[in-house]
């Protein structure tokens, strides 16, 4: 490719080199506007190593579980093709359909009281700028703990018979006793500790309020606008893109909820199945059934609800979610 | 021969070194054929794996150094995790290819790992580099798949029931004796828990497939029938999770709500029941758990104590992956683990009452292991025959027999339905 | 390039730099801060007071666990401390702390880097097959990854590569975590586009603006992604679990789990003690690089 074709403009590291500009031709030279392709040499470029990721590491085993999702496979002998008999017992599954409906009771429930919570401390936090140092990492600091034993006996500690939960709930008059032998009351403890570990989405957000230019605030303020309305009409523009993000994240995130559920539930999914998410679930089909085949089918039918979900977000996101680099 | 000479020459040993294996390759060691000892001229490097906590990996190390010791030429590469990593870790291997050389391994996989030839079969080295006439032959039985050796018992327990004498003597009532009818056990359940606010006189003992086992037992029967199905009925199991439903209303056992906050913890080991059916191994865990100085163990509750409800289950065995490449050091690793005294003086019962009679003199038990010790002696008239290996996906199923009988507990699900939920889930699991 | 066209192409588009403000306080900022002093202190107290009892519990003896729920040690003792400090089967305990190390800044350097040069990729350049890609790297996150463990496995078997660091760290170099690429995109599609059209006119090829203009104006993004790569890396536990086997090998996660091994003994006061321990790198880790947060797009480095 030389620099007077047609599609020419692709600055590689060559041309960029001081003094070798490439005299204004693309300005001037009518370059025709294609859709897709005018960067195909800088792009593939940067994209190389994602790339070979994708090739090597992803999409081969991704495609190994899509045919897995076909079969019987004890992980022991060659998959036995059974068509669609994984999602046939899948749809007849009643454990199955429990762990669906405590999937999304979890996903919508939880996801957006772990946001409103992340983006309200990012903006207390941005608020000020002394001592909010301390005060980041220690809203940071739960989510710094891994799934270990150790968080299981936390979290058991804090809901169990006058444990801190019971002991406050009961200066209110309200006597639930210890939450952790409760199966209704499981679903409500695992979504305090998504929401406790909170720090990432926060930490995302904080970020994203970073970007924010400070004139557009002092602008709004020349205009005479309070908190309430800079936060809609500033905030939550300018911090879409982030919102977005977040949003589609967490929810993938929560979808999949595992280590969490899995610690907690000792891996069995219990108290009474109130731990058995979807992916705890599935885990207990591959790992410990042994049953790879229903697990990849289960696989693939979470990637499927959620690529979907996915799609409607992104479809949507045109309306609401505003790039800087694509208004001014 | 002549070919790993040039080899280790090549490879730049020392000349002495090469010199003194000429001479013990002169000795004539046929390393060739299977069975035999090692060829103690050939540097071996050996990938041995087990499950356990910090302290069992210490008392493998020492045994692990004892033996590179005794045989220098071959290199141990020890390897540990915690149990249910230890198994997902072993399955991904499985698949993938390129399980360790020789594996520390559970009772309720090897069916399913030698089924799949997986495990090597030890038969041609017993008596060529194995010993086993050590070993009891019912114990050895265990390790045994359809006349195949595919692994060695390291030790054994047996069912059994604990008691925490602190707590009962804090109730201020008479202990449990052992092997007495099962409405003995529950009235002392019943005046422990009488007698004391906070602890319980014992567990529901619904919740454990063992105790279906050894009730199923004493009737003459097994959990499974030759070929693999479930050797009861539906209506059975609803009756046995209904039998205790008295003792859970009138909290004589421990609420599954409180076990529940416990967990990981189990009530024995919080010191909020006074006894509980269990291993006869999980001497040592409920020690660190209580703290308490001493436990008891005595015989678990029989209508008929004439008949041999109890067994003796190897509490680990040892095996050789079928894709070692060195089987003769893996034989030769495993005879060290299981005969040796030495061994068996480092790990004293903490692996199960040593099955070899040559490890048990070496271990000279003491304390609590003794006691563990005694208890299996005392009971020997209700020793019989093991159950067959258990079948694939036992493991899974004896999780499931737990969680649904929590949910019972619980009050989530009725004893009638979680028989059908179990009924169901076996069909699928013993069907593949 | 030089400095001079960037600060003017920054002038053209309105420079995203806050101007330093310093303002009396008036009567009702100080009432403000007041409410937000004492809001975001009990806020603080509730989000710590687990971590507060965990920290508390490493300090009481294993047969306090499960009979003693309260903050405070019936009978406080260090001796879980002393055992962790012990190492595990003659494996001292800093070794697990400096292979985690290793691994979490191996994790950063190579997620930095991939992730960073595939989302400009994504976001600012035209290049055939681009919303295919795109959908694709989506299509990444929503797999849970447990079925793709064995697949995985095999891979790096075939390659020899088990039982060394390769396996958990090369993905990170080849950006294989959408999670940091979408991230990165998010960020860079939200910057102004005048700049890199300011940069191009001077000359300047697709690299120099990427490590001159974009790089330095997503550094929030970039110092967020280098948190999470080492905080996840540091508590990664299926990955090391699959691919490592030699105990000198092991990270943090895997040491922590021998202390509780329930087919033998748990000892649930050394694996809160070691969690804890555990804690104290990442949290240093947390609070140096949270700082560079703070100052974001007001003091960073559009001056060349």
């Amino acid at each position: 490719m030389t620099t007077g074709s047609a599609h020419a403009p692709v600055n590689t590291r060559t041309t960029a080199e001081p003094g070798t500009r490439p005299a204004g031709n693309r300005r001037t030279g009518g370059q025709p506007k294609r859709k897709g392709g005018k960067d195909n040499l800088a792009g593939y470029l940067f994209l190389t190593p994602w790339l070979i990721g994708l090739f090597a590491l992803t999409l081969g085993p991704m495609l190994f579980s899509l045919y897995l999702a076909f079969t019987d496979y004890n992980l022991f002998t060659a998959p036995k093709w059974t068509g669609l008999g994984n999602f046939e017992r899948m749809a007849g599954d009643t454990v199955f359909w429990g762990s669906v409906q405590i999937t999304l009771i979890y996903v919508l429930v939880g996801t957006p009281i772990k946001l409103a919570a992340a983006l309200g401390v990012a903006m207390l936090l941005n608020f000020k700028s002394k001592g909010t140092g301390f005060f980041r990492s220690a809203f940071y600091a739960p989510s710094l703990i891994g799934a270990s034993v150790s968080i299981a006996i936390v979290w058991r500690a804090m809901f169990s018979t006058n444990g801190p939960i019971d002991n406050g709930l009961n200066l209110f008059g309200i006597n639930l006793g210890g939450w952790v032998g409760v199966p209704a009351l499981v679903m409500p403890m695992m979504i305090l500790l998504a929401v406790w570990q909170f720090g990432a989405p926060m930490v995302i957000f904080l970020a994203g309020l970073k970007q924010i230019p400070g004139e557009l605030y002092e602008a709004a303020s020349v205009d005479g606008a309070k908190a309430w309305r800079k936060f809609l009409s500033v905030t939550l523009p300018m911090l879409s893109p982030v919102i977005f993000f977040n949003l589609l994240l967490e929810m993938i995130n929560a979808f999949q909820i595992f280590a969490s559920a899995y610690i907690i539930g000792s891996g069995s999914g219990g108290p009474a199945g109130a731990t058995n998410f979807y992916t705890v679930y599935l885990y207990t089909r591959a790992f410990t059934n042994n049953q790879m085949g229903y697990a990849a089918a289960m696989a693939w039918v979470l990637l499927i609800a959620v690529g979907i979900l996915a799609f409607i977000l992104f479809r949507t996101s045109k309306s609401w979610v505003h790039y800087g680099g694509d208004t001014k | 021969m002549f070919n790993k000479f040039s080899r280790r020459a090549g490879s730049g040993v020392a000349v002495t070194v090469a010199a003194a294996l000429m001479l013990t390759a002169c000795g004539g060691n046929g390393g060739g054929e299977a069975g035999g000892t090692p060829d103690p001229n050939e540097e071996v490097t050996l990938n041995f794996t087990w499950w356990g906590n910090e302290d069992r990996a210490e008392r493998y190390n020492e045994a692990i150094a004892l033996f590179e010791e005794e045989n220098p030429n071959i290199d141990v590469n020890g390897t540990f995790m915690d149990f249910p990593a230890y198994w997902e870790k072993r399955q991904t291997e499985a698949a993938g290819g390129g399980l360790p050389d020789v594996m520390q391994f559970d009772y309720s996989y090897l069916r399913q790992y030698g089924q799949n030839g997986l495990l090597l079969d030890l038969n041609d080295y017993v008596g060529n580099g194995l010993t086993t006439d050590t070993i009891d032959d019912t114990l050895l039985a265990t390790g045994k798949l359809e006349d195949q050796t595919l692994g060695v018992p390291t030790g054994y327990n047996a069912w059994s029931l604990f008691e925490n004498p602190a707590l009962i003597e804090q109730a201020g009532v008479e202990g449990y004796e052992g092997g007495t009818s099962w409405e003995e056990y529950e009235e002392y359940m019943a005046s422990v828990s009488d007698a004391s606010d906070e602890v319980f006189g014992g567990t529901d003992y619904t919740g454990r497939i063992q105790n279906f086992e050894l009730q199923l037992r004493q009737e003459g029967r097994e959990l499974f029938t030759e070929d693999g199905q479930l050797n009861f009925t539906q209506e059975e199991l609803a009756e046995f999770w209904s039998s205790t439903a008295d003792l859970r209303e009138n909290e004589t056992v421990i609420p599954a709500r409180t076990l529940e906050e416990l967990l990981p913890k189990s009530g024995f080991g919080s010191n909020l029941t006074a006894s509980e059916m269990t291993w006869s191994n999980f001497m040592g865990g409920y020690l660190g758990d209580t703290g308490a100085e001493d436990l008891n163990i005595v015989a678990p509750p029989t209508n008929d104590p004439s008949v041999k409800d109890l067994y003796q289950k190897p509490s680990m065995l040892h095996a050789v992956s079928a894709g070692t490449e060195h089987p003769e050091a893996a034989v030769a690793f495993v005879e060290f683990l299981i005969n040796s005294p030495e061994v068996g003086k480092i790990f004293g019962a903490s692996l199960g009452v040593p099955a070899s009679e040559t490890a048990l003199e070496g271990a000279a038990l003491e304390g609590p292991e003794l006691e563990v010790k005694e208890y299996l002696d005392s009971v020997a008239d209700r020793i019989g025959e093991p159950p067959a290996a258990p079948v694939v996906g036992y493991g899974a199923l004896e999780n499931t027999f737990l969680t649904l009988g929590t949910s019972i507990g619980l009050g989530s699900i009725s004893p009638e339905d979680a028989a059908q939920q179990f009924f169901d889930e076996a069909a699928v699991t013993l069907a593949g | 390039m030089t400095t001079a066209n960037i600060e003017s192409a920054t002038n053209s588009v309105g420079s995203p730099v806050r101007p330093v403000r310093k303002r009396p306080q008036t009567p009702r900022k100080t009432a403000a801060t007041v409410a937000w002093i004492v809001g975001i202190v009990l806020l603080t107290a509730v989000v710590l007071y687990p971590l507060l009892w965990m920290i508390s519990a490493s300090f009481k003896p294993n047969a306090e666990f499960g009979s003693n729920q309260s903050l405070l040690p019936e009978n406080p003792t260090f001796d879980n401390f002393v055992k962790v400090m012990e190492g595990v089967a003659g494996i001292p305990t800093w070794k697990f702390f400096w292979n985690s190390t290793i691994l979490g800044i191996g994790a950063v350097i190579g997620t930095v880097i991939s992730s960073s040069m595939a989302a400009y990729a994504f976001a600012r350049l035209d290049f055939k097959g681009r919303p295919l890609f795109f959908a694709m790297m989506i299509g990444t996150l929503l797999l849970p990854f447990h079925v793709l463990i064995i697949p995985q496995y095999m891979i790096f078997r075939n390659l020899g590569m088990v039982d060394t660091f390769f396996p958990l760290l090369v993905g990170k170099f080849l950006a294989t975590e959408a999670f940091f690429v979408f991230l990165m995109v998010q960020f860079i599609r939200n910057l102004p586009k005048e700049l890199d059209e300011a940069a191009r006119i001077d000359g300047c090829g697709h690299w120099r603006i990427f490590w001159s203009i974009t790089l330095p104006l997503i550094k929030p993004a970039l110092i967020t992604s280098s948190i999470f790569a080492f905080i996840w890396s540091w508590n990664d536990f299926l990955g090391p679990l699959l691919y490592l086997n030699s105990p000198e090998n092991y990270p943090l996660p895997l040491a922590l789990r021998v202390f509780n091994d329930q087919s033998s003994a748990s000892d649930y006061g050394a694996t809160v003690a070691i969690s804890v321990l555990a804690l104290l790198p990442v949290m240093l880790f947390f609070v140096i690089f949270q700082r560079f947060l703070v100052d974001g797009v007001a003091t960073q480095g559009l001056k060349g």
